[in-house]
Order: structure tokens, then sequence, then C-alpha cells
């Protein structure tokens, strides 16, 4: 037999779950959820395209032509030597320019393996610049999705979905004025609270990990076929993929922790989403004890690509970006878990002392 | 003591706002009226009772089980509450069953509750409706069929019979009263005194937070020394009997009836009064019934707070 207090968990969170997936309040969250999703798809999309169309000017090629054909092209070469090398270019556009002394020829060719491009732009007959560029740069790739997980989708489409979704499980229901039902139940006010959060959880992870999924699908799309399983099963993309689940998962359990809590201290959710907000910015400057009681700081630590901060980001901003005293995995789930565990545990403090009074509410 | 519910010098502020103050009650089986006007403090004495707000001070408990245990307090005690929303989303029926699974029982058991709710307060037919499209009395049905649903020992109903039709307040009633006489504790507020009369064990009266008077009417009233009580004799020689009276000084004032068939007298010592008009009686006038005319929720009422807001 099941104990009393799951049964009453699982009724909980039965009565949540409607209400928590389909309010209507609740909308904005599933558009911030699909974001990036949208934008992987867009760069999918866009690669596509640009596959499409590499491989139409490779077919006009008069020969096979390998990428190591594409680097073999330098600058002060004729244009009689590069056909000499590649064959006759599938583009080839050209133009005079009128200068006072003489009119100038120029001249602009495109080559392509199927997978790169090669630039060429010739001045008066000669090779002036050439530009090889790849359809696809895995390292570059992974670095702006690290950083789109990162800089969006965890710092704010998770934060603000857990905010917008546990923020509500308490107060929603008093500006609803149906809160007095729950308090007048045979249930410990504890055990409601753990309903009450696994509805939020089940809530957000559904819609945040959904969003995951297809934003890797997304990502993976943009691959070459064969680039796509070298990175996936060799390069450690299924074993990042795996990592960006658990720290979204991760980043609902700490967030809603964190909010649930604020739902109850607070009538207005902008205060705290400020606040916390602020305080999870402000992280990489606080002291090492006050570090640990935040969310980030973990799941920065959880996550697989680290981002270079670019090339003259002053020190401040390099350190935003730049994770400075990372803790291993095992810690930083601990430690996640903890500070949630600490998060509820205050939550089932305020909920026993939570009294109905909607008028001043 | 087990068999009572207990308030012992409870007091509640809401900041600097008197709630309740010094409240002291040991309220036994029955039908219990709290009366008072708006803002006198009923619904505040059913939250602290229910633990949906917590005292200031003092202490409360309910058949021995403290507020504060809301697992073991809400196996005994149904509480109806004057907010008028929901759950959004629900039908009736949803809503009665949703409670019962949330208090531990399983699917037949609480589907079998439901259901023996919902009739009990005349709902069958609209229970799979949308509660957001049901009217006001309908709503007030749901909410009493809610907290009757778990047949419980205490029963708390805040303005019970709002909102609802004469034909469904005389049934709730019944209801009330059915489960007073099995031994059941039933607390309601109402500002409707002639309905209080009709169903009150006991009342408890509450004026700006504080308890004015509480225990049965006649006991209340006995206690009102400063209000002469008024007497009801009916007899066929009205104008005869109340010379009589007048002429042993036994009442302070007397109106002959305005059917002529009685007399309406007040007296300071209604003892004394009983025995003199049972030698009258023996004398020769035929005396055909005597009754308190001011033994009822409202004279009291009147004579302890005042004419605020009531509905006769």
């Amino acid at each position: 037999m099941k104990p009393l207090w799951w049964e009453q968990v699982k009724a909980v969170a039965r009565l949540e779950i409607k209400k928590t997936f389909f309010a209507r309040r609740g909308v904005w969250i599933y558009l911030v959820a699909l974001a990036p999703v949208l934008l992987f798809g867009a760069g999918a999309a866009i690669h596509a395209h640009q596959r499409s169309r590499n491989a139409g000017i490779a077919r006009q090629n008069e020969r096979r032509l390998s990428y190591q054909d594409l680097l073999a092209v330098k600058t002060g070469m004729t244009k009689e030597e590069i056909v000499s090398a590649l064959g006759q270019p599938p583009i080839d556009q050209h133009w005079t320019e009128m200068q006072p002394d003489r009119p100038v020829s120029h001249e602009h060719l495109q080559y392509s393996d199927g997978q790169n491009q090669l630039y060429i732009n010739l001045n008066d007959g000669k090779v002036e610049s050439v530009d090889v560029q790849s359809e696809f740069n895995a390292s570059e790739s992974t670095v702006v999705y690290a950083s789109i997980f990162q800089f969006f989708f965890l710092r704010l489409a998770v934060f603000f979905g857990c905010l917008g979704i546990f923020m509500n499980l308490f107060r929603g229901e008093v500006l609803d004025r149906s809160l007095h039902f729950y308090f007048l139940s045979p249930i410990r006010r504890e055990v409601l609270m753990a309903g009450k959060f696994m509805a939020g959880l089940l809530a957000t992870c559904t819609i945040f990990v959904t969003s995951e999924v297809l934003q890797i699908i997304a990502f993976l799309a943009q691959f070459p076929p064969n680039a796509r399983d070298v990175y996936l099963y060799q390069h450690h993309g299924l074993e990042h993929a795996a990592i960006y689940l658990g720290v979204t998962i991760l980043g609902c359990i700490g967030y809603g922790a964190f909010f649930l809590v604020a739902g109850m201290f607070f009538r207005n959710p902008i205060l705290p989403a400020a606040g916390i907000l602020i305080w999870e910015g402000l992280n990489p400057f606080l002291p090492a004890v006050l570090k640990q009681i935040s969310v980030i700081y973990y799941l920065k630590s959880l996550c697989p690509v680290d981002i270079p901060a670019a090339p003259g980001t002053s020190p401040f901003f390099a350190l935003l970006i730049w994770n400075a005293d990372p803790i291993s995995a095992p810690v930083a789930i601990i430690g996640l878990l903890m500070v949630s565990v600490f998060a509820l545990y205050i939550s089932s403090i305020q909920v026993r002392r939570m009294e109905i009074n909607y008028t001043s509410d | 003591m087990n068999d009572r519910i207990v308030f012992e010098d409870v007091s509640k502020f809401y900041g600097e706002i008197l709630g309740v103050n010094r409240v002291n009650l040991s309220i036994p089986p029955g039908v219990t009226s709290l009366v008072g006007p708006n803002g006198s403090g009923k619904t505040t004495l059913m939250n602290l009772m229910t633990g949906l707000v917590r005292p200031s001070r003092g202490r409360i408990e309910v058949l021995g089980y403290p507020t504060s245990d809301p697992e073991h307090l809400f196996r005994i005690v149904g509480y109806s509450t004057q907010f008028d929303a929901f759950p959004k989303g629900l039908s009736g029926f949803q809503f009665i069953y949703s409670y019962l699974r949330l208090a531990g029982n399983d699917r037949a058991a609480a589907e079998q509750m439901a259901w023996g709710a919902i009739e009990r307060v005349n709902l069958a037919d609209a229970a799979h409706r949308n509660i957001a499209g049901y009217s006001k009395g309908m709503r007030q049905r749901i909410r009493l069929a809610q907290a009757l649903a778990h047949d419980p020992k205490v029963m708390v109903l805040d303005e019970p019979l709002n909102g609802l039709d004469p034909l469904a307040r005389s049934e709730m009633i019944a209801l009330f009263r059915a489960a007073a006489d099995r031994g059941c504790y039933v607390m309601i507020s109402s500002h409707i005194l002639h309905e209080v009369d009709v169903i009150s064990d006991q009342v408890v009266l509450l004026s700006n937070g504080y308890v004015v008077a509480e225990g049965q009417i006649h006991d209340v009233r006995s206690e009102i020394q400063e209000h002469p009580t008024q007497i009801l004799v009916r007899c066929t020689r009205p104008r005869e009997l109340a010379a009589k009276i007048l002429e042993r000084e036994q009442a302070m004032e007397v109106s002959i009836h305005k059917d002529e068939r009685g007399l309406l007298l007040k007296t300071r010592d209604a003892d004394r009064f009983y025995l003199t008009l049972n030698q009258l009686a023996l004398d020769g006038i035929e005396i055909e019934s005597v009754a308190p005319a001011d033994d009822d929720v409202l004279s009291v009422y009147e004579y302890l707070i005042g004419n605020e807001e009531v509905v006769r």
C-alpha cells in the first residue's frame, strides 16, 4: 500500500497540472521556450540552402574538386593558372572600372567542392584576394550553441519560465481566491507544497526539455550528414546533448525552488524576479560563500562547452562569460540539489504560516 | 475536553485592526449560530477554528485537535466559506471529487461520496457543468456539498443560506437540523435572525469582535436583567385579567392584544408573575396559554447589540 502523503502529492499534482499547462497567463512561457528552437530552425534552413547552392556550383565544375584544390589558389596567380588548376569557374563575373588614367578590369570567380566555397577577386588579370569559406564549422557552431544555451535559454527562458509557473503556484490561487480549498483539506501543508512543486517541475521540465530536444534536433540539422555523425559520435555530441538536457532539468529544479519561495513572500513577481536576476548576474563577483547560494553557479560548471571571451572583451565582461572557478560535476549537482532542498525547506516553513486573508492580498 | 469546540482566551488582530478579542467558548454538539452585524467577528471566528487564520493569542481546539493539524482536523471538519471563488475549469462533480481524492479516498469511494453530496444539495442535473456557469444559488449549494461530502462531525457554515431560494433554504435547514440531531456540531453564521431562531440550539452573539453573550436563547434572555421580560397571555377576558394583574403590582406595563384575545405585559420578576397567574386561574379566569414574547434571538440581539444590519 502506498503511503497517504504520496497519494496526496499525486492528487495535488493532478489538480495543478491542467492549470499549469493550460493557463492563459502562461502562453508567453511557450513562446520563450520556442524562441531558440526557431533560431536554430532558421539556422538549419539557411545552412540547407547554402549546402544546396554549393552543390549546384560544384555540379557546374569542369572536374571534381577537393578542399585541397581550393586552398591551392594564392594571390598573384593569373586567371589562366587558376583555370588550368581548377577548370573554368562555375561563376565568373567581371566588370571594368574607369580610372582617370586607364580602365581597370575586375573579375570575381567562385568554385565549390560541394561543401566549401572559394571566392577569388582578380584585378587586372591577377588574383588580388582569396577567401575559402567552409559551409560548416563544427567547433564554432558548438560555441554558438553553448552561448545561446547559457545566455538565453538557461538565464532567461528557463529563468523566466520557472518564474511564471512556480511563482503562481500559491500566488495565483491567492489572486483567484481559491487557495482555501487546499487549506481546508486533510493534507499537511508541506505535502501540499511538495505536490505543487512536483506539478510545476513536471510542467517546466516538459516545456523546456521538449524545447531543448527540438533545439538539438534543429542544431544537428545544420550539420552536413557526414559531419553530424563525426560530431555526435567522435566529438562528444551525444554526450553534450545529454548534458544540456540534464542541465535544463537541474535549472528547472533550482529556479523552481527559488521561485516557489519567492511566490510565498512576494505579491508582485517583478521584485523577486529582478532581485534573483541581479543576484544570479552578480554571481561571479560574489564572495565564495555567497556564490553557493545561487543556481547559475552550479549550472555554469555543468555546461559542457566553455565560451571563450572574444579578443578585446573588458575584464568585467570576460568574468561574466568565463567560469573562473569551475567545480566538478558531482559537486555541482549535489550543491544545486542542496540549495534547492534548502529553498523548499524555507517554503515548507512559510506555507505552514500562511493565512487566508484575500482582502489584504 | 475532546467533545467540545474550545476557544480559550482567543484574540486575533489584523495588524492594528481587531478581529476578535478574548474569546472564551466551549461549544457543545447541536446547531450553534454566530450572530452579529458585519465586522463583528463571525467569519474571523470560523476562520480561526479551521486554521485559515492563526490566533494572535490564545488556544483553539476542535474535539481535541489543534487547528495547526489539518491532516486530522479536516477528517472531522467541513467548512463552507463565504469566498465565492472556485478552482478554474472544474465541473461541480470534478470539484468535489478532486478534493475527496486529495483527502486520500480511492477513486470509487470518492466518486460515491461526491455523488452522495451532490444529490443531498439537489445539484445532480448540473453536476457535469462547469462551475463558472453556475448561478449564485448553485455555487452556494456546491460549496455546501463540498464541505459536507466527507460527512464531517463538525460543520462550519458561513452564511450557508445566502443566495438560496425558499425551498432550498428549508431543505438546507432540515439537513443541518438532521446533522445536529445525529450529534454533529453545526456552526452557522447568519444575519437572518428568524432562521437562526428556528434552527439554533445555542447562539453566540458577537459585536465588534467581542462575544456579548452565548448559550441557549432562553438562558441568555434570562440573564438580561435591564430589560423586563415580555409575556404574552392568551385568555378570554383580557381586560379583567389586566386589572387584576395591575392590582397585584405584578407587571410594569400591560397592554391588550390587538385581537382582544390576550395581554402583552412586561415584568421584572417572571417567576413571581407565573405564580400570581396560577392563582388568578384558580380564581376563575380562563387562561389559554402563556408564553415569553421576547425569548427569541431577535429580541436578545436587539437588547444586547442594538438594531444593526439584521434581517428579520
